[in-house]
């Protein structure tokens, strides 16, 4: 048997191998017995959890003093197969650690018990914390997050997206986000996926409650390197408590008014029942006098006022409709020019040239015709008035139509009587007249409505005696929105 | 009826309506009456003339009746006529300053449109103490006390409000 004893080369090499390789992997590798004993670990393992010769695998692995209760090696012992098993375990430093294992069995008898286990772990700390971080990250972030196939089918979303929109994985998106069965137009995603790049957009959907949501929208491609589009990752932030903010102003804005409103009509009605109350006195001393002609001075006093109530009927009903604007596509000079058309006569009998300005870049816009029509004719009959009260000669009254930054501008300017400070802080808000019998003290009242239903503004700049300008203001931005909103 | 000789009012509002009914009402009580649609004639009219009286409404175009009044208690002559206001502004935003300034500071009463014709002759002969009759004397007390009212209860808290109403009820 001597070729026995002698250690044969390949024998030796394969040994070496062997050994190497054991403590090369980049594995922690240690042998166990039944009795949880380590008998044996390559160099990795003894670095990474420390010394364990003469240890239990429970003691060396997690510390502890007694068997884990989800031992992987019990079963492997048991079953005689291997298993891969995920675990959580101190490192010789005392540090938490997670980690994957692969546990073989091993047997030194072919095809009797096994007698050790075989245990390959590799620690899964650093990707785990950033998974971890990732996840948090992704669920608690203050917006709203998925990730869509090219079917529109949502693969991933976020906590806060699923606490508003209730859990929804491989559900389409337009169903999710506005219940709708078909794709919605101007969808942003489809967009990115068509040209990969991102794109924005504000939307509103529905809640799982029922519930508006408005939120403000980006999409961008999910790609690796230059492959196709898969997936789009949308990205949303919920405007909702903004817009309630917004809608919660613009609606004390309109319960001031209706007071300031009542209180208008209230002091209208009382100007009326003065000149009734006049009236009627002068026709009872007329008729006790035998006086014709007073009789008939009261009379048509009565009548005067009593037309004034018909007057002040109509306009308040006009001024009440709560209608949406009905948004044309129209040419702004186009109304301008109308006026001048209705006013031109009436202001030369009065002396006041009536002129117009039409800005060249101004471009069509969404507006209501009837609607931007009564504005125009009040801001311009306001101006006449202003003229004639001022009694002074060369008085001239001018529209203008021009286009601002991203709004369309009318301005009406005369260089009539004036506002007087006192009564500029006004006029927009309680509604009142400074012209005696005349109107009804709605015109501009009126005219801001309007204005506000255009999503516009109404401003105002005099001096007392030099004149006035009334400018109506229109965001192009919201023209558009309100256009788009109203089809 | 000598120290009735012949008053003179002026009367100063911006609706024609107005004008003609408060003249027709003090000429048929046997005063001489001037008009004035707004503050800046008034002030013309009272140059030419001082009246005994006049009679003002608060919001009119050019020169409101509190800038007029304002600038009659700039001058030593003007500022001694007896000023009643008649306004429809009583209590809102636009006359409730001004009057509060005007009724502190000077003419006191002021009457809220729609006036009747007995309650304003009767108001203005108790400002220019004039022989009233019985019957226009207790005509004025009442304009007075309703006008008191009426601040007391634009200043009232709802709970005096409450009682107040309670009181006035049992009267009944």
């Amino acid at each position: 048997m001597k070729s026995n004893n002698r250690i044969s080369p390949p024998r030796r090499l394969t040994d070496m191998i062997f050994r190497e390789l054991y403590h090369q992997v980049p594995f922690n590798v240690a042998v166990i017995d039944r009795n949880y004993n380590v008998v044996d670990a390559n160099k990795n393992f003894t670095e990474y959890f420390g010394n364990w010769k003469n240890k239990k695998c429970y003691a060396v692995y997690k510390k502890l003093k007694k068997p884990c209760k989800d031992c992987p090696s019990i079963e492997v012992f048991k079953k005689g197969k291997p298993i891969v098993a995920d675990a959580v375990g101190i490192d010789q430093h005392g540090r938490k650690t997670h980690y994957v294992g692969h546990v073989f069995p091993l047997r030194t008898k072919e095809g009797g018990p096994v007698d050790y286990a075989l245990e390959m772990t590799s620690t899964v700390t650093e990707t785990d914390r950033w998974q971890q971080e990732y996840q948090i990250l992704f669920d608690r972030v203050p917006c709203y997050i998925t990730v869509i196939g090219e079917d529109y089918r949502i693969v991933r979303a976020n906590e806060a997206f699923r606490n508003n929109f209730g859990e929804v994985l491989g559900q389409h998106c337009y169903k999710v986000y506005k219940r709708r069965t078909t794709k919605c137009p101007n969808c942003p995603a489809a967009k990115t996926f068509r040209d990969g790049r991102v794109h924005h957009s504000t939307q509103s959907g529905i809640g799982k409650r029922g519930q508006d949501i408005h939120y403000g929208v980006s999409t961008s491609p999910l790609m690796r390197g230059n492959d196709n589009i898969a997936h789009v990752i949308e990205i949303s932030n919920d405007i909702t408590a903004l817009k309630k903010l917004e809608h919660q102003v613009i609606e004390a804005e309109r319960l001031g008014a209706v007071g300031q409103t009542v209180a208008g009509l209230a002091h209208s009605i009382k100007n009326i029942l003065m000149g009734l109350e006049g009236g009627k006195y002068i026709v009872s001393l007329g008729l006790n006098k035998n006086d014709k002609e007073m009789i008939s001075e009261g009379w048509e006093m009565l009548e005067r006022n009593f037309e004034k109530t018909t007057s002040l009927v109509k306009d308040f009903l006009s001024f009440s409709k709560g209608r949406l604007p009905q948004l044309k596509m129209i040419k702004p000079g186009f109304l301008v020019k109308e006026i001048v058309d209705l006013y031109k006569d009436i202001a030369a009998q009065s002396g006041i040239e009536l002129k117009s300005e039409i800005d060249k870049n101004v471009k069509k816009a969404p507006l209501d015709p009837d609607g931007i029509h009564t504005c125009l004719t009040n801001l311009v009959s306001n101006a006449i008035d202003a003229c004639i009260m001022g009694k002074q000669k060369g008085t001239e009254v001018n529209i203008k139509v021009s286009e601002g930054r991203d709004k369309l501008i009318f301005e009406v300017s005369d260089n009539g009587s004036g506002i007087d400070y006192e009564i500029k802080k006004k006029i927009f808000t309680t509604f009142f007249t400074t012209k005696g019998g005349e109107g009804t003290g709605l015109g501009l009242l009126t005219t801001r409505k309007i204005v506000q239903e255009h999503g516009g503004k109404i401003l105002v700049d005099s001096e007392k005696g030099s004149g006035a300008r009334f400018r109506m203001e229109f965001p192009r931005k919201r023209l558009m929105a309100l256009y788009k909103e109203m089809k | 009826m000598a120290e009735n000789a012949k008053k003179t009012v002026l009367v100063v509002d911006d609706e024609a309506d107005v004008r003609n009914f408060l003249k027709a009402a003090l000429l048929e009580s046997g005063f001489n009456v001037i008009l004035a649609e707004d503050g800046n004639i008034a002030l013309e009219q009272v140059k030419k003339q001082i009246p005994d009286l006049i009679s003002l409404d608060l919001v009119m175009p050019k020169k409101s009746g509190a800038k007029l009044y304002r600038e009659l208690t700039k001058n030593k002559e003007w500022k001694k006529i007896p000023v009643i206001i008649v306004t429809g502004h009583a209590r809102d935003d636009l006359g409730k300053s001004d009057l509060k300034e005007l009724t502190m500071s000077g003419p006191g009463i002021y009457l809220e449109k729609p006036v009747k014709p007995t309650n304003y002759i009767a108001a203005i002969k108790k400002i220019l103490g004039m022989d009233t009759t019985e019957e226009e004397k207790e005509t004025a007390e009442m304009v007075e006390i309703q006008n008191d009212l009426k601040n007391l209860i634009d200043d009232a808290d709802p709970e005096t409000l409450k009682k107040f109403k309670e009181f006035i009820n049992k009267k009944k």
